[in-house]
């Protein structure tokens, strides 16, 4: 990983590190943007990288996500910005983004900012082995995506209490993935009916209390304004991560409220 | 000499039901309104979303003594109103 990192900061250092091409683009400044620490996303990246074995084929990506139901993240920009330090960032249509390694970035200690308002969008990092039907998730990828969201600090704006007791032990560490059953929110791309984890003949229907984020546990849901999931409450599940009887390889199967049974 | 007459089974409270498979069976996916649903097994516990669509939850009343985990049966209403999927867990 660090001849990988080194090579990166090689590669990027000049063609990142110097003057935006006069095509970049844009980002309008906003007051009180929804920012992410650019070191600890560079950080989660090394992780992912650490920790390839979990999705040998699978490419690492952040994806943003809104967290309004008025938000529409059409035409959002992104940018690694320091003092005089501003990076623009591509952005996929599907609101996925690379985050390529720049040592002055680095060094300034900067931050990723899109031109939205905080509040008004998450992140999370988008693990994705290649070949897999729509509705179809690997385990492993969601580990890895456990992870290096943690380590990148991308859930930073739960509140405090939502990881349960064991957050004082392992605070907001990718250690925290290990447990059996984390409340580490992952997002469908569809509204969700079920969720199954299928390893060959071995089906395991997850409880509706996985989905959700809960609510069917908690009337109060609808009152939660901490969790980055308000928008996508329809979209959201949890799956036993730490649950080593199940292997990487296993297929985390989503049935959508809208499609077949 | 009689043994002693159980005691009264308490009645079931919101979204608890006897039989997942049981209420399952007699819903209609496609037919069954949530006044139907609500007329057969009582109230659920309702998660409704924006979209229109609600997801309804019963769960078995977990026998005294077996602390394992009680069936659930999860029904989807369309935002119509109908029945449009269950599942038993």
């Amino acid at each position: 990983m660090r001849i990988v990192l080194l090579g990166l900061l090689l590669l990027a250092g000049p063609v990142l590190g110097g003057s935006p091409a006069d095509d970049a683009v844009v980002v309008t400044t906003l007051r009180n943007p929804v920012a992410k620490s650019y070191r600890k996303m560079v950080e989660g990246a090394k992780l992912f990288d650490e920790k390839r074995h979990l999705a040998p084929t699978a490419e690492l990506r952040f994806k943003l996500l809104p967290r309004k139901e008025d938000v529409s993240l059409e035409g959002v920009r992104l940018k690694v910005e320091a003092e005089s330090v501003a990076i623009p960032i591509k952005v996929a249509p599907d609101h996925t983004f690379a985050l390529e390694v720049d040592r002055a970035a680095l060094s300034k200690d900067a931050r990723v900012i899109p031109n939205r308002k905080a509040g008004t969008m998450t992140w999370r990092a988008d693990v994705r082995t290649p070949g897999l039907p729509p509705n179809v998730r690997r385990l492993g990828d969601l580990r890895l995506e456990c992870e290096v969201g943690m380590k990148a600090g991308l859930i930073s704006n739960y509140p405090r209490g939502f990881f349960g007791w064991l957050e004082g032990l392992f605070g907001s560490s990718p250690d925290y993935c290990h447990r059996a059953a984390p409340r580490y929110l992952f997002f469908a791309e569809q509204p969700l009916f079920g969720v199954t984890l299928v390893d060959g003949p071995r089906r395991e229907v997850l409880s509706v209390d996985m989905l959700y984020g809960g609510a069917a546990r908690d009337p109060d849901w609808k009152a939660d304004r901490h969790c980055d999931c308000e928008a996508l409450f329809d979209h959201a599940y949890f799956v036993p991560l730490g649950d080593t009887s199940w292997p990487d390889d296993a297929r985390v199967e989503l049935e959508y409220m809208d499609g077949a049974s | 000499m009689q043994p002693p007459p159980k005691p009264a089974e308490a009645p079931l409270g919101p979204g608890e039901i006897r039989s997942a498979h049981a209420a399952e069976y007699a819903l209609d996916v496609g037919k069954s309104t949530k006044a139907d649903v609500r007329a057969r097994l009582g109230e659920a516990v309702v998660v409704d979303f924006e979209s229109g669509y609600e997801v309804w939850v019963y769960r078995e009343r977990a026998p005294e003594k077996e602390p394992a985990a009680k069936a659930e049966l999860v029904l989807l209403f369309a935002p119509s109103g109908i029945l449009a999927k269950t599942r038993v867990r």
